[in-house]
């Protein structure tokens, strides 16, 4: 799937990784991947600056926190973050479902004029 | 790793051609660019843990990555909103001093034969109105680049709004430097009024270096 399709979903997707708890940015790109079973071509890189737009906005908290040697920064969803998510899954399923209702041929019954 | 093969590192060369072209504030910048060169090591980590050699590793993690046009864009647009948001906070934070200063110079030496001219309650007057003008503007953009963020969009020349209101301010700090340093020569109570004038003083300098690197970040592009 193109980067650019999935620009417009950056933050819904990168809400939806944090849900079940505080990843790195590593990790976070990794679960998309993995959740999309690589059907997303992301450019890794631009992540980071979407995070910390996130985290500006209130929608998700960071620390530093150790791993092994190395410090990492680890992000987790805060209480707006978890609304802010339901909103977007709300605002896809409508989403899909008006996308849907064009592109499927076939119209429900009693819809035709 | 000597100086050369550190040169040859595409990681390195990466991160190096990022530094270069990115401006904000430090420590913001700093930790954008550690949280990537971060992210790039643990990408080229998870491809020589399949095999791949380190220079090849290296090659793959920054095309993963995405090229620096793809990139610099949403960074500099960042770095630029956290630029205006330090420079807003320091308006915020310095104008009320500036007030304050007005205030001190305006009731020092009250019982004395000596008061400040006309001229100067004027100059103060609107010096003051412009630090309070500049620290209204200043938090509104707090708000706007903060959580109203969330519903309203940043209009795209906020950044250089911030810059220009940043640098006005400065500049009224920089005159009620002055201002005061020349009262504190005629005042009698000379000590209040030449703290005033350095806290002005301190205060401009703060802000004009704040305004400065916002003036640049907002010419720059971003997304």
């Amino acid at each position: 799937m193109r980067a650019d399709m999935v620009r417009g979903h950056l933050d819904g997707l990168l809400l939806a990784v944090l849900e079940p708890g505080p990843l790195h940015g590593y990790a976070i790109i990794a679960a998309v991947q993995h959740r999309s079973r690589g059907a997303l071509e992301l450019r890794t890189g631009t992540i980071y600056p979407a995070l910390n737009r996130l985290e500006r906005l209130g929608l998700l908290s960071s620390s530093w926190q150790s791993s092994g040697e190395r410090r990492r920064r680890c992000y987790e969803l805060t209480d707006a973050g978890r609304h802010t998510l339901a909103g977007e899954r709300t605002a896809w399923s409508e989403f899909t479902t008006a996308i849907g209702s064009v592109l499927n041929p076939a119209a429900p019954p009693g819809f035709a004029t | 790793m000597s100086a050369t093969s550190r040169q040859a590192d595409p990681v390195e060369d990466y991160i190096a051609a990022l530094t270069a072209t990115l401006h904000g504030p430090a420590r913001i910048k700093a930790r954008l660019i550690e949280e990537i060169r971060d992210g790039l090591a643990d990408t080229v980590t998870a491809h020589t843990r399949e095999g791949m050699a380190y220079q090849r590793a290296a090659h793959q993690a920054v095309e993963e990555f995405g090229t620096l046009d793809e990139l610099v864009p949403s960074c500099q647009r960042e770095l630029t909103i956290a630029q205006a948001r330090h420079t807003a906070r320091a308006v915020a934070l310095t104008a009320p001093f500036l007030v304050a200063c007005w205030y001190l110079a305006w009731t020092t030496d009250h019982d004395q034969p000596w008061q400040l001219p006309r001229t100067a309650q004027l100059l103060a007057v609107h010096l003051a109105g412009v630090a309070c003008v500049a620290a209204l503007l200043a938090a509104a953009t707090l708000a706007a680049t903060g959580t109203l963020a969330r519903w309203l969009p940043i209009p795209h020349q906020l950044p250089l709004a911030v810059a220009w209101t940043g640098t006005t301010a400065s500049v009224a700090m920089a005159v009620a430097t002055l201002a005061l340093a020349t009262a504190s020569v005629l005042a009698t109570n000379w000590p209040l009024l030449a703290f005033a004038g350095a806290l002005a003083a301190a205060s401009h300098a703060v802000v004009a270096a704040s305004a400065r690197a916002c003036r640049r970040c907002a010419r720059l592009p971003a997304t």
